[in-house]
């Protein structure tokens, strides 16, 4: 097969088929594909990774009208994060595993993944557009068809949020292929040929146009909002995957389209972007701090966390690149973990609120460790993933603007304010007259098995993060200034 | 007085008369009807045009087009057999669920 | 010197740990929760043994210090951990894994039959290891890992009694209060690698030496000093350490004694070269110290809990540790965090012991009196650690002491009379707690019958960390060879340590003075005197101020703690209008608002689709015909 790329998007969409046409049988099709998705994706890890001169693998297919062309690449960047959501959508198959859901739940997943994938993977930017926009498709119905009570406002929220977003990121994308056709003579939606200087004077209208549909998607403040609700009311594998990838699209875009594009206007614009990511840092904390509902808190985390990514990779610097590019990572596994663990808290009480339950860590110890370690990897405890993310990121700030790591080094002080009082309410404190406590049974051996795996990842890449770091480097070696 | 004016004159008449049948009455089937005259009307003109300019291709949508009429009058005519079997009758005037 | 050369004992020091407690929490938690002391204790002696046979190894000149493999890189940034065993860092280990390895000893006997054994065990040796770990670390990053380790193990083990509300919150106080100190580390951390490239202490050594002007050293330093206060306890960041007293007895032990306290002084030990470069900044360090320990030294005098007292001893104590290292005397201050690790494990445990003959969570000083008769064993110890702790001739209390009351005496001014009262304060309190305890029994006071001794295991690892704290005095001079060999560097020494000689800070103790000598005994038979006629001369003299403005003053320390719940109250209330007001009601509010905005529009202009077909007709045509009309044009 010497399409391997092609493969890798194809192969979860093909789950998706196969998952709609089992029926009541659909959960083993959706984990037979996402295993078989999850193999390929490491195989062509493996393979670029372990092959010299193939460290970026390339597809390049017919080109169609107005230049439109099928064009796959993927650099260590794309793999890595290919590799996360293969893994995040078997974490969440097998966390789903017991759901009373029908087989359109399964469909959805894979061809989320699907989708996901063909994002990391396109260089042709009207690829990647549609890629962008058919996330959106799966994700709605997951959210809307199997979330919780207020479902519906939060999957139109979600969708017309991020789509208007979308359509921002894709009138800035017209504009660029446009001037660049009126200079050059030449259509092309090939990111790699595709050149800012062709815009002239428009340049920062475009850039900004590009910045905001990103910025939705991260989400920085103040374009958040959907966050909260989509994350609340999403069922617990759909907040897996929507903070463990479809966030991370948004940063992805900015490494692979804004920055490379507009080198120096995204420079001057460090001040802002960079003082409103080491702002998320503290609002987000803030904001996680005054919450009742255990999603809520967790989504709010997320807008922080996502906040110590974007300094390191607006930084510039090649520890904030590549320590923001592994918060990435380090992001997905401990927000991940820890909405599997509601999720499954939700799943046998029903409740989410701090204040539902109450002394869960003696009736329930595997779940309040879990909690515990997922916890203190969020708040960047040194030794657990966070804290390399969270450390070379205000690194990097450091060094180009120091203030930003005055308050990111705030944010990280913050986030044991939220995190801790929330972990002593549901695992420590007494259970109330109300509380749902005693529904809870502890974490069977399935669940466990999922949470070891996460918890393990977080340990490794908190000991011994290098390796990690250095798969990541190769690709943002271009763009460290 | 040469043939396409002849053409012209008889495939615009016929068009606006299915035009005014689809806007002006009320009655779903003499709607359908109308729409019917309308793609009649513009598939004459066709087969005339791609005489006159000696092209296969415009053939070829002349068939395209009267594939298009037939589906459109299965689906049409099943629409409004529905329509009245829900009790409605066959008065558009009467439906207004697309009210806003 | 290659990974290979490593001796024995620095791998065990790390192994023997983590290999029991993945053990005990895999295995020995499932098959036999209460043997899982058993394994740890062993590694206490493995750990143990290897401190000694490191500490050795390094006063006969082998000392090293080598990176073992790279953490983290990115360009040119690049940490690596690695291990430092030199002369500070040893003769610290030695007492730490000496003085908690009792303490773990004395757990076992403790926390029999306590339903979270297997837990406390685990934690426990976790918050043993995460000491060793940071005393044995050769870059700051590889330091704010365990300082972290540190932080946690802790807040587990303050909040064990989970199900007691003082116990959660008091942990919550400790992390969080930690966790503000930790904000001055991590970014003094930010800010050396953003100034020297390196975060590893034997390069920012030579770097500081090289006699470059560095213009954030005085952040850096600052940002230590503050990170030093946090985890200390030291003013104006004391206030979580009397309260982390909630945890189990052994904990507060460990905790004030060996593994969490003298960390913070550790640091300051470990960045002396650093720090001392910025002008000014040893002297804001010995004013922290002097202030804090006179302030904690007059507020243990009016406290009743055992334990109580005894935190705020802790704190006057280490307040004393960061004045002698702010006069430049890192020698002097080292040798008091080892002293006072002897006595103050000891007089934990007594506390715990008698706690635990009243069958009580925790004992007040007006509970019982006259418990002398009763607990002999706990008396001998509780007296020998006590005049140590005072600072009486000879115990050894007395020459750490009296050394840096001889540095503040030698600054001269207010630091040396500062020191003075401090002396006299220390001898107050805890010869207060002794009269009220073991003698007596006051009228007020029960006359406890039922107490008895504990059982050998909890009397034992007492009598002999009071032993040692009474004979601590002769560690005088091993600890002077060790920090010299740490600081000056000695011929036999491996080169990597050698590059630099003279570091700043005097790591030679004082030779004794009769002049301070006798003026700091006179000062510990004043604060004696003092607490003998307060509470034994008349017993019909209420001596506890009941009701009243004076009490209130002694419950909130004077005034400190109301500050400290209002600025707490006030970070909570701000997160509580973000959160709520400013993000949910206002921000997003405006959001959804355009959700009715839409909607109000699609409403009027409904008005003009009334749903019939025809009028959509039209529209179609017309727009159709407008369409043509532009295409045709």
């Amino acid at each position: 097969m010497n399409m391997p790329l092609t493969t890798l998007w194809v192969v979860p969409l093909l789950g998706a088929a196969v998952c709609a046409l089992l029926g009541a049988r659909a959960k083993i099709g959706a984990l037979i594909f996402s295993m078989i998705f999850f193999g390929a994706a490491s195989m062509v890890a493996w393979i670029s990774h372990a092959t010299p001169g193939l460290s970026v693998l390339n597809e390049i297919g017919p080109v169609w009208a107005y230049g439109i062309s099928y064009r796959l690449s993927a650099d260590s960047l794309s793999l890595g994060l290919i590799l996360l959501t293969a893994f995040l959508n078997l974490i969440c198959v097998a966390a789903s595993w017991e759901l009373k859901v029908s087989a359109g739940y399964w469909a959805c997943f894979m061809a989320l993944a699907s989708a996901l994938t063909g994002v990391f993977l396109a260089r042709d930017l009207f690829f990647f557009y549609v890629f962008w926009e058919a996330t959106l498709i799966p994700m709605f119905f997951i959210i809307g068809l199997w979330g919780s009570s207020n479902r519906m406002h939060a999957a139109v929220k979600f969708f017309l949020f991020t789509f208007s977003g979308s359509v921002l990121m894709l009138l800035a994308l017209l504009a660029l292929v446009s001037a660049y056709h009126r200079v050059t003579g030449i259509w092309t939606w090939d990111l790699a040929l595709l050149d800012a200087s062709t815009l002239g004077a428009a340049a920062p209208l475009v850039f900004w146009g590009l910045v905001l549909g990103f910025a939705v998607k991260i989400p920085m403040f103040p374009l958040h909002t959907w966050l909260p609700d989509a994350h609340t009311e999403a069922p617990a594998a759909g907040s897996v995957m929507l903070a463990g990838v479809m966030l991370k699209m948004g940063v992805y875009g900015l490494l692979r389209i804004a920055l490379p594009l507009f080198p120096s206007l995204s420079y001057d614009a460090l001040p802002i972007l960079g003082g409103l990511a080491a702002f998320s840092t503290i609002y987000g904390a803030l904001c996680a701090m005054a919450q009742t509902d255990l999603k809520r808190m967790i989504a709010y985390s997320s807008i922080a966390h996502l906040g110590f990514c974007l300094l390191g990779v607006l930084s510039r610097t090649s520890q904030g690149l590549t320590g923001g590019t592994l918060q990435l990572v380090n992001h997905g596994l401990t927000t991940g973990a820890l909405f599997l663990l509601v999720g499954f808290l939700y799943e046998r009480a029903h409740k989410r609120g701090l204040s539902d339950f109450g002394d869960l860590a003696s009736r329930a110890p595997y779940l309040a460790f879990f909690f515990g370690f997922s916890t203190l990897a969020s708040i960047g405890l040194p030794g657990l993933n966070g804290f390399v993310g969270e450390f070379m990121s205000l690194s990097g700030a450091l060094s180009v603007l120091p203030i930003l790591a005055f308050a990111g080094v705030l944010g990280v002080t913050l986030a044991a304010a939220y995190a801790l009082p929330a972990f002593q309410a549901v695992f420590w404190a007494p259970a109330g007259p109300d509380s749902v406590s005693a529904k809870v049974t502890d974490l069977d051996r399935r669940e466990r098995a999922v949470l070891w795996v996460l918890c393990g990842l977080m340990l490794w890449i908190g000991l011994a993060p290098k390796p990690w770091l250095a798969w990541f480097e190769p690709a943002i070696r271009g763009l460290v200034r | 007085m040469n043939l396409t004016a002849v053409v012209w004159g008889v495939t615009g008449t016929l068009f606006f008369f299915g035009l005014a049948m689809v806007t002006l009455r009320r009655q779903l089937l003499a709607m359908l009807l109308g729409i019917e005259l309308m793609l009649a009307a513009v598939n004459v003109s066709l087969v005339h045009h791609a005489g006159l300019f000696n092209d296969a291709e415009a053939l070829a949508v002349v068939a395209l087009v009267i594939a298009v009429a037939a589906a459109e009058a299965v689906v049409g005519l099943s629409l409004i057999l529905r329509v009245r079997r829900s009790g409605h009758g066959a008065d558009a005037s009467t439906l207004t669920e697309l009210q806003g | 010197m290659t990974p290979a050369q490593v001796p024995l004992a620095a791998w065990l020091l790390y192994a023997a740990p983590v290999t029991a407690i993945l053990f005990g929490f895999f295995v020995m938690r499932r098959v036999k929760p209460e043997w899982t002391h058993l394994p740890i204790l062993v590694s206490c002696m493995i750990v143990t043994a290897s401190a000694f046979w490191l500490a050795a190894d390094v006063y006969t000149g082998h000392s090293f210090d080598l990176n073992l493999f790279r953490w983290a890189a990115a360009g040119t940034f690049g940490v690596d951990f690695g291990l430092r065993v030199d002369g500070p860092g040893v003769a610290v280990l030695a007492m730490v894994s000496f003085v908690g390895s009792l303490i773990h000893l004395y757990a076992a006997g403790y926390m029999k039959g306590d339903p979270g054994f297997s837990r406390f065990f685990l934690v426990f040796h976790l918050f043993f290891l995460a000491m060793i770990g940071l005393l044995t670390a050769n870059n700051y990053v590889q330091l704010y890992l365990f300082w972290e380790l540190v932080g946690v193990a802790s807040y587990l083990l303050v909040g064990f009694w989970f199900h007691k509300e003082s116990a959660r919150k008091a942990a919550l106080k400790a992390f969080m209060t930690n966790r503000v100190g930790d904000f001055g580390l991590l970014l003094a951390v930010l800010l050396i690698v953003l100034q020297f490239k390196v975060t590893h202490f034997h390069l920012l050594y030579l770097k500081a030496a090289s006699g470059a002007t560095f213009d954030l050293l005085p952040l850096i330093g600052l940002c230590l000093v503050w990170a030093a206060c946090a985890k200390s306890a030291q003013f104006p960041l004391y206030f979580w350490l009397p309260d982390a007293m909630e945890g189990p007895t052994p904990t507060s032990a460990l905790m004030h004694a060996a593994t969490m306290v003298t960390a913070g002084v550790f640091l300051l030990v470990r960045s002396w070269p650093l720090i001392s470069l910025v002008e000014g900044l040893p002297h804001l360090v010995a004013w922290i110290g002097g202030i804090t320990a006179l302030g904690a030294a007059i507020i243990a005098g009016t406290k009743k809990d055992l334990k109580r007292i005894l935190a705020y001893s802790t704190v006057s104590h280490l307040g004393l540790m960061m004045l002698a290292l702010g006069l430049d005397q890192v020698g002097v201050a080292l040798f008091h965090l080892i002293v006072h690790g002897f006595f103050k494990a000891a007089l934990f445990l007594c506390a715990g012991n008698i706690a635990h003959a009243l069958h009580q969570p925790t004992a007040n000083v007006d509970d019982v009196g006259g418990l002398q008769k009763s607990m002999r064993l706990t008396y001998l110890s509780f007296v020998l650690a006590a005049l140590s702790l005072a600072g009486v001739f000879p115990f050894g209390g007395f020459f750490s002491k009296d050394a840096i009351l001889d540095a503040a005496w030698h600054h001269g001014g207010p630091l040396a009379a500062l020191g003075m009262l401090v002396a006299a304060g220390s001898a107050f309190y805890i010869f207060r707690m002794l009269f009220l305890t073991f003698y007596g029994a006051r009228p007020e006071q029960k006359q406890a019958p039922h107490a008895h001794e504990a059982e050998p295991i909890l009397g034992i690892p007492v009598l002999f960390l009071a032993l040692g704290a009474a004979l601590a005095g002769l560690l005088k001079e091993p600890i002077q060879r060790f920090v010299v060999i740490g600081m000056r560097g000695l011929p036999s020494g491996l080169p990597e340590l050698n590059l630099v000689l003279n570091l700043p800070g005097e790591p030679l103790l004082p030779h004794f003075n009769w002049v301070v000598a006798d003026l700091g005994t006179l000062m510990v038979a004043l604060g004696a005197f003092a607490a003998w006629r307060l509470t034994m001369s008349d017993p019909g003299f209420d001596w506890r101020w009941r009701g009243g403005f004076a009490e209130s003053m002694f419950e909130s320390d004077f005034g400190y703690k109301i500050f400290v719940d209002w600025l707490v109250r006030c970070v909570s209330w701000i997160a509580r209008f973000t959160g709520r007001v400013l993000d949910k009601a206002w921000w997003d509010g405006l959001i959804e608002s355009t959700n009715d905005i839409v909607r109000g529009a699609g409403a009027a202009l409904a008005s003009s689709a009334q749903g019939r077909v025809n009028d959509y007709l039209w529209w179609m045509v017309a727009g159709t015909a407008l369409l043509l009309g532009k295409v045709l044009r």
